[in-house]
């Protein structure tokens, strides 16, 4: 919840990386070709209608428009919802030059990045091939990218792990790595997120392993179609209402524009324990509508 | 097996490695026990991160015998498929294999895995997971019911930015295979699940990369009723974030016209269905990547649990490797 008592309203960053998970044909008539500033007057838009914060994957897309926003001053409070890893790109990296070749970028990345207590911890992580320091040094590392693109009054309010890692991690059993990353967020007063696309498998797996998700976020697709809500819909739908807190923000609640905003806003208005939605624009018209829209329907909700 | 659990093993820890194991390790009836990487710094780093797990980490997959392994998963790149494939059933590391597409670099290295397989039993399958897409399957359920009419003629691409802009230095795209094993093995498959069995007609053009890999590829095809269709495949096509598929197919009553993510019937009428994912109950057990992935890795396993033959068999993927041959050949690259 916001400061006012109803649900939290983010802006998404899907349409900034021409990301459609309707049509990808769609996402390419929209166009991807769209400059930081235009990207940074939508999200400006949409803190105007009733937005409370930004939701985005940690890239050279992204930290652009933090820089525009900053520059601008157009934008004073914002709360930041940061995913890492920018899955896309190093999938790319990947298929360019294999998992070594990821491996060496990444690690030449974080040596050119200047964060000396990223450096040094990364070389001691690699030399004794701690896996629970690899982790911290790459998140200190993406923190330490976003924190140079920010302003004072920006907060820094969650990093959230993207779904692939999430999902792969739950699936392998890696508990150490919830652990680990729940730790090290937590201590750095960031609370620490969790993106996934089976979040009753994941709910069910923190309790399994005693971890305690009332000061946790989870970012987790929930629309009227059931779209990409795994297993089913009505199974994420049960796992929510018996959540002891509110903390799952809602993602996909347009299922990508297959809903018009206030046919998915009805929809929203019917889950009470969500905690709030992330939603993207193309438009600073279309944020316009759409967080007016969205912003009623969560003051609205039972 | 134990327990009626499928003793399964890992052969590459790229991002398909991965992935296959995170999905396999989902299911109740598997039990993931080992995997491979043969890069030493690689297979260093997944011990320590499987370190407390019962998976085994090994850097030969020799370590695999004495495993008692049911089914092995092959995700190295596709030049190694057939020495890794063959060094299975040689050495019976396991009896039953999965690999990941294509099956072999070659058609003759794909016949000789087929001897092989037919000679040791067991179930095999290539991993074209297109296959398993519902709306790939949709549209293949409306042209089996002949409500469209006579077929007429097809055409598919397979389109992706992966290599835009990579330097022509870069021998990655040749290490995958080049456009079309990496790329367009999955339309060759699905268009001859869809249309039945073709052959190359001519090949229209072809463009290469500086270390001699094909990156885009244009050809025709005829098959034995007269049915003809085109190919698009590229791999550095502008605006593609996101390696697409798609097919037309043209009927005498109407079209279809189907891609990843959406299907849109047209009859001559003017009359218009469309079907998105949304529409075709695309959720699973558990998700990684697309559904696709889940259903592709559940007939694996309930094809070995039931003792029965998938039909993503390594015979029926030989065709795609017989196909991408003759358009080399037809290109003049071997």
């Amino acid at each position: 919840m916001n400061a006012d008592g109803k649900g939290m309203l983010l802006v998404g960053d899907n349409p900034f990386h021409g990301i459609s998970h309707l049509s990808q044909e769609k996402a390419r008539n929209r166009g991807m070709e769209r400059s930081s500033a235009a990207s940074a007057d939508i999200v400006a838009a949409a803190m105007r209608s009733g937005a409370d914060g930004f939701m985005f994957s940690v890239s050279d897309v992204t930290l652009p428009i933090l820089k525009s926003l900053r520059e601008r001053r157009e934008v004073d409070q914002i709360k930041l919802y940061a995913i890492v890893p920018y899955a896309y790109e190093y999938v790319r990296i990947a298929t360019q030059t294999g998992t070594p070749g990821l491996a060496k970028k990444i690690v030449k990345q974080i040596a050119l990045s200047g964060d000396i207590g990223a450096v040094l911890g990364g070389i001691g992580a690699v030399f004794r091939m701690n896996r629970e320091s690899l982790l911290k040094t790459y998140l200190a590392y993406e923190i330490s990218r976003i924190k140079s693109s920010i302003w004072s009054k920006a907060e820094l309010s969650s990093v959230l792990l993207h779904e692939v890692i999430t999902d792969m991690s739950l699936a392998l059993n890696f508990d150490w790595l919830f652990k680990s990353y729940i730790s090290y967020l937590s201590k750095k007063e960031i609370i620490p997120g969790f993106n996934t696309r089976n979040f009753p498998f994941l709910v069910r797996k923190f309790k399994e392993w005693g971890l305690n998700m009332d000061e946790l976020l989870v970012a987790t697709q929930f629309n009227k179609a059931g779209f990409q809500m795994n297993p089913s819909r009505e199974a994420c739908e049960e796992t929510l209402s018996n959540l002891s807190r509110p903390i799952v923000l809602a993602i996909s609640v347009l299922a990508a524009g297959y809903f018009r905003p206030p046919e998915a806003a009805e929809y929203i208005a019917t889950q009470e324990k969500l905690r709030g939605i992330v939603i993207g624009a193309s438009s600073v018209e279309q944020a316009q509508e759409t967080f007016g829209i969205f912003s009623s329907a969560l003051s609205c909700r039972k | 097996m134990t327990e009626n659990k499928i003793r399964v093993g890992v052969v590459g820890l790229g991002k398909m490695g991965l992935l296959h194991a995170s999905l396999l390790n989902v299911f109740p009836e598997v039990e993931l026990v080992a995997l491979c990487e043969k890069s030493a710094l690689t297979s260093r780093l997944f011990k320590k991160v499987f370190s407390g797990s019962e998976v085994h980490v090994v850097d030969d997959i020799a370590k695999f015998h004495g495993l008692d392994l049911d089914a092995i998963y092959v995700t190295t790149p596709i030049s190694s498929h057939s020495s890794i494939i063959k060094q299975i059933y040689a050495n019976h590391l396991a009896r039953h294999v999965f690999t990941e597409k294509t099956l072999a670099l070659s058609y003759n290295q794909s016949r000789e895995l087929c001897d092989i397989v037919e000679k040791e039993g067991g179930v095999n399958m290539v991993g074209y997971m297109k296959r398993f897409s519902m709306v790939f399957g949709k549209a293949r359920d409306i042209l089996q019911t002949r409500e469209l009419g006579e077929l007429l003629g097809f055409k598919a691409y397979a389109y992706s930015s992966d290599f835009l802009g990579a330097t022509k230095k870069s021998k990655s795209s040749a290490s995958r295979g080049g456009a079309l094993s990496d790329l367009g093995c999955h339309i060759i498959d699905l268009a001859l699940w869809i249309f039945g069995r073709f052959k190359v007609r001519d090949v229209l053009s072809v463009a290469r990369n500086g270390a001699g890999s094909e990156t885009s590829v244009s050809f025709t095809a005829v098959n034995s009723n007269g049915l003809s269709g085109q190919f698009d495949i590229s791999q550095s096509m502008a605006d593609y974030r996101m390696p697409e598929f798609g097919l037309l197919a043209e009927c005498a009553a109407g079209r279809i016209d189907v891609n990843d993510d959406r299907l849109c019937l047209t009859l001559r009428d003017g009359t218009l269905r469309k079907w998105y994912r949304h529409d075709l109950a695309d959720c699973v057990d558990f998700s990684i990547g697309d559904p696709e992935y889940h259903r592709e890795n559940s007939e694996f396993v309930h094809s070995v649990l039931n003792d029965r033959q998938c039909e993503l068999s390594f015979e029926n993927a030989a065709v795609v490797d017989y196909v991408i041959g003759e358009v080399r050949k037809r290109s003049g690259v071997q």
